[in-house]
């Protein structure tokens, strides 16, 4: 069985290890560096920047932990992007042994579907080849979506990848768009020193997080010195005296030095010879395909971003998982019953599961139990007490439906409501096991006791 | 130990009358209840507010409370001090630990106010 993979991302390439331990003779094709924009533009460059300027916060604080310093501390975005640099590349040589180890080919260039059992894919040089396939899986993702009001121009108007040609930190940043990207960007720019202005045409921050989460992140913002500002829209944006001149919605302006736009992102379905092979598309450009993630065309499947479905690198991989087991045979279905997210702002927020204003929307009655980091001693150790948890879970069943957190490791501390969505599990399975102290942790078990109201710790209700 | 010039509301707020404005901060009992104070978010200068509507937060080491007003009317200043001193609170609850003033819409609200009296009784009630 020979499987062609467009794309390396997340999707395409976890697509082409699954499918070579299942003995298939895999070809990976991509245009640029492989890991996609995970690993070059998104989740792995932003947040060693994320890395960075959590250290330097910390750096300015050591003295609460009792260490005293001299002299200056100051970022270095040159050196912080040298660093990015050193992560990113060790991730590139990773993925590029594990294809050696595995016996797939990558072959470099851009790829062309011209018929389901063909690729011809065009190298740097002009050079043409065609790759010969039984099955295609198509994972050619996303990139940063540019309005045409305002176009990137790269130096000033910035796209999230533009970002990583910055040579310098801006002295004041204005941010179009307070989605996950814009909500990142601005933290690790407050954190690095910047004046951040945040702008949202929705009425809150994160919009898809649970409102509580929302809340507290706004005042976290407000914390930290970034102005946020609901409910905008932006209307033009002029360079002006080596700066941007931002016309916003309701008649008011603002000055900074760079714009940074982040609304958005386009799917790469484009010259890529989908429309000759007739592939389907959605109204945004997105391929349509199903939980089996095949496409209309029998053999070839679509995985991650460019399925317009939730645009997340561990839900790429997946879905690059089932299509790989389809693709020599198998009869699977994608899982989204328990899909985490987890957003590198500061504090981390993170969430999987119905939200409570969701479970309201479709009437499912719900308790809930909450639980704020700041009640824990971890929380206090580590000098990161800000944060709160929540578990929505079902009325009459106790299972758990929904976690959603603000804080400390929030990324990491998520998994244990992922587990439970995906097993089925009661706040009582989690208020019942035990957790070790003193952990950050210890917030699920208490946020699952609260849900009967029965937290050891924290106020009196 | 709660002065007896101010006026109190149920949620652990006094409140000074002077003239159509109020100046308004949390009782001490609140601060101690509270514990350290290490950020008050208040409400912003020009905003129109409701009587017990909440109208701000304040943050400590160990919890996280609502900022209620006890009147209606309009924020005309907010006690600057307490972005980057917000532990003044715990320091000095009804002098330099002030949260707001507001101009009062209707000053018959405060006639539903507590004394100093009342609110003593009010706390040890609610400790119980």
């Amino acid at each position: 069985m020979k499987l062609a993979i467009l794309g390396s991302g997340p999707g395409g390439y976890v697509a082409a290890i699954r499918a070579a331990q299942l003995g298939a003779r895999v070809t990976i094709i991509e245009e640029n560096e492989v890991g996609g924009t995970c690993l070059n533009w998104g989740c792995i460059p932003t947040k060693s920047l994320v890395a960075s300027s959590e250290m330097f916060s910390k750096a300015k604080r050591l003295q609460d932990f009792g260490i005293e310093t001299t002299g200056n501390i100051s970022p270095n975005f040159l050196k912080i992007l040298e660093r990015k640099n050193r992560i990113v590349n060790l991730q590139i040589k990773g993925i590029r042994n594990l294809f050696k180890l595995h016996g797939i080919t990558l072959q470099e260039g851009r790829g062309q579907v011209v018929s389901p059992t063909e690729i011809i894919v065009e190298s740097k040089n002009g050079a043409q080849k065609t790759v010969t396939a039984d099955r295609i899986i198509v994972a050619t993702g996303s990139k940063t979506l540019q309005l045409p009001a305002f176009p990137f121009d790269g130096r000033q108007i910035l796209s999230t990848d533009d970002v990583f040609r910055l040579d310098a930190i801006p002295k004041s940043l204005t941010i179009i768009g307070a989605g996950v990207s814009g909500c990142e960007f601005a933290c690790i720019f407050r954190q690095l020193g910047s004046e951040v202005t945040l702008l949202e045409k929705l009425p809150r921050a994160l919009a898809t997080e649970d409102t509580e989460i929302s809340h507290i992140f706004e005042r976290e913002l407000k914390k930290r010195g970034i102005r946020f500002i609901p409910s905008i829209t932006v209307d033009k944006i002029d360079m002006r005296d080596g700066g941007v001149h931002i016309f916003l919605g309701d008649g008011t302006e603002l000055g900074a030095e760079k714009a940074l736009v982040s609304v958005g992102r386009s799917f790469n379905s484009d010259g890529i010879g989908l429309e000759k092979v007739g592939i389907r598309k959605g109204t945004r450009g997105e391929i349509i395909a199903n939980e089996k993630m095949e496409t209309n065309i029998p053999g070839i499947y679509a995985v991650g971003d460019v399925t317009g479905g939730h645009m997340l690198a561990h839900v790429a991989s997946a879905e690059g998982i089932v299509a790989a087991n389809n693709s020599v045979g198998g009869n699977e279905r994608a899982d989204y019953s328990a899909v985490p997210s987890a957003i590198f702002t500061s504090p981390e927020i993170a969430s999987v599961g119905i939200t409570e204003q969701q479970a309201v929307e479709t009437g499912i009655k719900v308790r809930t139990g909450h639980f704020q980091f700041r009640t824990l001693a971890k929380s206090h150790i580590m000098g990161e007490i800000e944060g709160m948890i929540k578990i929505v879970s079902d009325e009459s069943s106790d299972k758990i439906l929904g976690v959603h957190m603000i804080g400390p490791h929030a990324s990491d501390l998520i998994h244990e409501g992922v587990l439970a969505i995906s097993k089925g599990l009661k706040t009582k399975d989690i208020s019942n096991s035990m957790h070790a102290h003193p952990t950050l942790s210890e917030v699920l078990q208490e946020a699952a006791a609260d849900v009967h109201g029965e937290a050891i710790h924290g106020q009196k209700k | 130990m709660n002065p007896d010039d101010l006026k109190y509301h149920k949620e652990h707020i006094w409140i000074r009358p002077s003239g159509k404005n109020v100046t308004i901060g949390i009782t001490d009992y609140a601060q101690d209840s509270l514990g350290d104070i290490v950020f008050v978010d208040p409400p912003e200068v020009d905003t129109e507010i409701e009587a017990n509507s909440e109208i701000g937060e304040i943050e400590s080491t160990k919890a996280t409370s609502s900022i209620i007003s006890p009147v209606s009317g309009r924020v005309i200043k907010i006690n600057d001090d307490l972005t980057e001193t917000p532990e003044i609170i715990n320091d000095d609850p009804y002098g330099k630990g002030w949260i707001a003033i507001i101009e009062i819409g209707d000053s018959a609200e405060l006639d539903d106010l507590m004394d100093s009296s009342e609110y003593t009784k009010y706390v040890e009630e609610e400790a119980k």
